[in-house]
């Protein structure tokens, strides 16, 4: 028997390598320290905000009805998000696409609407507003940039419990990855 | 996937053209909720597992090939770019480019039967059921 190297079979590689996961996790991070320090301003900790292109525009969008719309400030939402998407990067094994699948399909579903929320905003500087935040479109870049490289560690997920469901084994006890059904499905 | 970095580029100059172009009201308006889209599907598709996501660019270059029209340009500036971008981004999003890897038969074999990932996952079993019993 090869050993297990936590390939997917089919694949070619493992998705949930570090050396997979590492370069999102690091981006997330990233994300979180810009929009924190993009929450700052906006909670008004800090009285001015880095803007080298567009003048006062970062000041004009970051103070907008768009970013107050919730109770928080939508910088420290993203903030959140990010912290979200580091965490369940983070979290569990180089096989955990089959041992936890519930981190790895969070995962997924975190990373997905941070970048969908990023791109709308994106789109409602010059809109609505008629000005560009840098550090916005900065984090916006990365929230995207993580969507690909996530992706594939969720359809080895998902394979997996299609074959669960094939070998008509307990998809709640797969997806939560109880000990009893872990070496059944491979 | 150097076509779809074309095409985030594309994007990235549909988002910066109105301020280039000097262009005004509704096709700048077009230009920056289209641009940031299409940048952000064409990103997306650089990734092997997600090169699918380039199609969804296709719907997006129609749109603003027909946005002139429907949305009654006049600046012929705004006309000409929307066009050729458009153009340029469905012919684009057709590459598929080279995948090197393989992914036990994509994002379909999550709902098909008989798919590579369940019999490459049978053999596998297979092997380890028949060492067990030697």
């Amino acid at each position: 028997m090869q050993e297990d190297t936590g390939i997917p079979p089919g694949w070619n590689y493992n998705p949930a390598s570090w050396g997979q996961r590492m370069p999102i996790i690091i981006l997330a991070i990233v994300g979180f320290l810009i929009a924190a320090y993009l929450a700052l301003f906006q909670f008004k900790v800090i009285s001015d905000v880095w803007e080298p292109f567009f003048g006062n525009d970062s000041r004009k969008i970051l103070t907008s009805k768009t970013s107050q719309i919730l109770p928080i400030p939508d910088a420290a939402l993203g903030a959140l998000g990010y912290i979200a998407d580091a965490a369940t990067g983070a979290i569990g094994g180089t096989k955990r696409w089959r041992t936890m699948p519930w981190i790895v399909i969070a995962f997924g579903l975190a990373v997905g609407p941070l970048g969908f929320i990023s791109v709308l905003l994106v789109i409602l500087q010059p809109v609505l507003y008629d000005a560009w935040c840098t550090l916005c479109l900065a984090t916006a870049a990365i929230s995207v940039v993580m969507i690909g490289p996530a992706m594939d560690e969720m359809l080895a997920s998902l394979q997996y419990m299609k074959r669960v469901k094939d070998a008509g084994e307990s998809k709640w006890k797969a997806f939560w990855g109880y000990k009893s059904i872990q070496g059944k499905v491979m | 996937m150097r076509a779809q970095v074309i095409n985030m580029f594309l994007g990235i100059w549909l988002m910066s053209s109105p301020a280039i172009l000097g262009l005004e009201g509704t096709p700048a308006s077009n230009a920056h909720i289209v641009g940031p889209v299409v940048a952000s599907f064409a990103l997306i598709s650089w990734w092997e597992a997600t090169r699918v996501v380039r199609l969804y660019n296709l719907p997006l270059g129609a749109w603003l090939v027909l946005a002139p029209w429907v949305l009654g340009y006049t600046a012929s500036a705004a006309i000409a770019n929307d066009m050729v971008i458009g153009i340029l981004i469905m012919g684009l999003s057709l590459v598929k480019g080279k995948i090197d890897n393989t992914y036990g038969g994509g994002w379909r074999a999550v709902w098909h039967t008989n798919t590579p990932h369940a019999n490459a996952a049978r053999l596998q079993q297979d092997y380890t059921d028949k060492n067990r019993e030697e």
